[in-house]
């Protein structure tokens, strides 16, 4: 029984991280995976957008600044063709970026955001509380 | 005010008349009738030409003056040449006049242009500081993810395994300095744009109570750890327009100082508000170790560190009270600290209860 219920409360989730700094996703997979969620790894904007075309996630972190395709273009092509409100995406990133700026990206679609650098508790509370919305 | 036009009428008007008047004079004293009556229709000729020139000159002289007068109007209005009111004289003085006032308009507009390419060039620098300081704090974020995401991993023994006693110690520095660098990181990018006027300020309504309490339930955990007192001292609940992210940052730094200079087990630190005319009071008083006059003076300043003898640890970037301090001017109001050396440390700031209007902002 309380084994049961143990398992309940572990739920695993399948998180894609679109990132591509490679020491970032590398220390997201250790961590997610040492808590025993799924993490696949995209390390531009056009892979993680064909990866979340082709896949549904539970939760998927969005880095903002990526060369050549970044965040924002990610965000634009999910929004164009109406699949931005169908996934549960939350901005990670470390731009400086104003209050207003992160509020219209929750008005466009986005579910939520996390500020680099983070506390990695807080950063695991947000994605579960995001995959559980 | 005297017009020349009215000048000169009057004076060629007062010898015009003594002329016919002598004339007349002339004529009808005058024994010699044919030599009265030439001297009269003489008079006449002479007082009628002493008009007329009179309105020549005065037209010669007034209507380039009054032109060059509404030239220069205009030139102020606009500081630009318009060229509208193109002026032909004869007179050379006037000729003159107009020829100096062209060219001082042509080097004031030249000037001018060469000013505004200058505050161009300034606003252009400023904005790129702004983006190589967003630039370089956005570089130095991205490191500090992973860094300090291990080191958090490392804190926990069931994610990493066990560490001994020193490998502990060690982590538990690299994470103190990692969250310290983070600060910092996110000081120097505030303090920028706090000096380059960037800082974007929000109005909202706030009640005074329910921020207060949302401070203290915040640090409570923190000053418990420590075993320090936090107090909450509220006079009157007020609902102020103002930024409650803002006014909590100014709030979390005071506080964080606070923390640093009482001594754990008999500190206690108090944060409170009253009403004061159209502002709101708010203090965080702490019982450490006080600042000297010399040093209260200092302190609101970027990178100024109280060198105390007492040892105490310092936590902060030095630009803490420097950002507080531009913070609660955006905010329209005012900080200031009182303090008693050995005794206590008072921070006052002020902030408006009413909304900043559009004018107060400009001003700032």
């Amino acid at each position: 029984m309380s084994k049961s219920k143990q398992k309940e409360e572990v739920k695993s989730y399948n998180v894609l991280i679109v990132d591509d700094n490679e020491q970032i996703t590398k220390m997201l997979t250790t961590f997610l995976e040492l808590k025993e969620h799924k993490c696949t790894v995209a390390n531009d904007g056009r892979e993680g957008l064909a990866a979340i075309k082709e896949n549904k996630y539970d939760v998927v972190l969005l880095d903002l600044a990526m060369p050549e395709f970044d965040g924002y273009a990610v965000i634009k092509d999910l929004e164009d063709n109406d699949l931005l409100k169908e996934h549960k995406i939350i901005v990670f990133t470390a731009s400086t970026i104003t209050q207003e700026e992160l509020d219209e990206l929750v008005n466009r679609g986005v579910t939520s955001y996390v500020l680099k650098p983070i506390d990695i508790d807080q950063l695991l509370a947000k994605i579960i509380e995001t995959a559980d919305s | 005010m005297l017009p020349i036009k009215h000048t000169l009428f009057l004076v060629s008007g007062v010898s015009s008349f003594i002329i016919f008047y002598m004339g007349i004079v002339n004529y009808l004293t005058s024994v010699e009738g044919v030599t009265g009556v030439i001297l009269l229709i003489f008079s006449v000729f002479v007082a009628t030409g002493t008009l007329l020139g009179t309105v020549y000159i005065s037209r010669s002289i007034t209507k380039p003056i009054e032109k060059l007068a509404q030239n220069m109007t205009e030139f102020s209005k606009h500081n630009k040449m318009t060229g509208k009111n193109q002026i032909k004289t004869n007179v050379k003085e006037i000729f003159e006049l107009n020829e100096n006032f062209e060219s001082m308009g042509e080097k004031v507009e030249t000037t001018i242009e060469v000013q505004n390419e200058y505050v161009q060039k300034l606003k252009d620098m400023d904005r790129k500081k702004l983006e190589f300081s967003s630039m370089v704090s956005h570089e130095l974020k991205t490191p500090l993810v992973p860094i300090l995401g291990y080191v958090q991993m490392l804190q926990k023994k069931e994610l990493l395994g066990d560490l001994n006693e020193k490998q502990t110690e060690a982590v538990n520095e690299i994470y103190s300095s990692t969250v310290k660098l983070q600060r910092l990181v996110g000081d120097i990018l505030t303090t920028q744009k706090l000096d380059l006027g960037k800082l974007d300020f929000n109005q909202e309504e706030i009640k005074v109570s329910e921020l207060l309490e949302s401070i203290i339930k915040e640090f409570t955990p923190i000053t418990e750890e420590k075993k320090i007192l936090l107090n909450l001292e509220m006079f009157e609940d007020v609902k102020i327009f103002s930024d409650r992210d803002r006014i909590n940052q100014v709030f979390s730094n005071l506080i964080k100082n606070a923390i640093d200079f009482v001594t754990s087990g008999s500190g206690v630190v108090t944060i409170g508000c009253r009403e004061d005319k159209e502002f709101v009071k708010f203090f965080v008083q702490d019982n450490g170790v006080g600042i000297s006059d010399e040093n209260q003076k200092e302190i609101f300043k970027k990178f100024y560190q109280i060198d105390t003898s007492t040892s105490r640890k310092r936590s902060g970037s030095g630009l803490g009270l420097a950002i507080c301090k531009g913070i609660i001017e955006g905010l329209g109001g005012q900080i200031w600290v009182k303090s008693e050396e050995k005794v206590q440390t008072t921070f006052f700031f002020k902030i408006p209860k009413k909304p900043l209007t559009i004018t107060a902002k400009a001003t700032e």
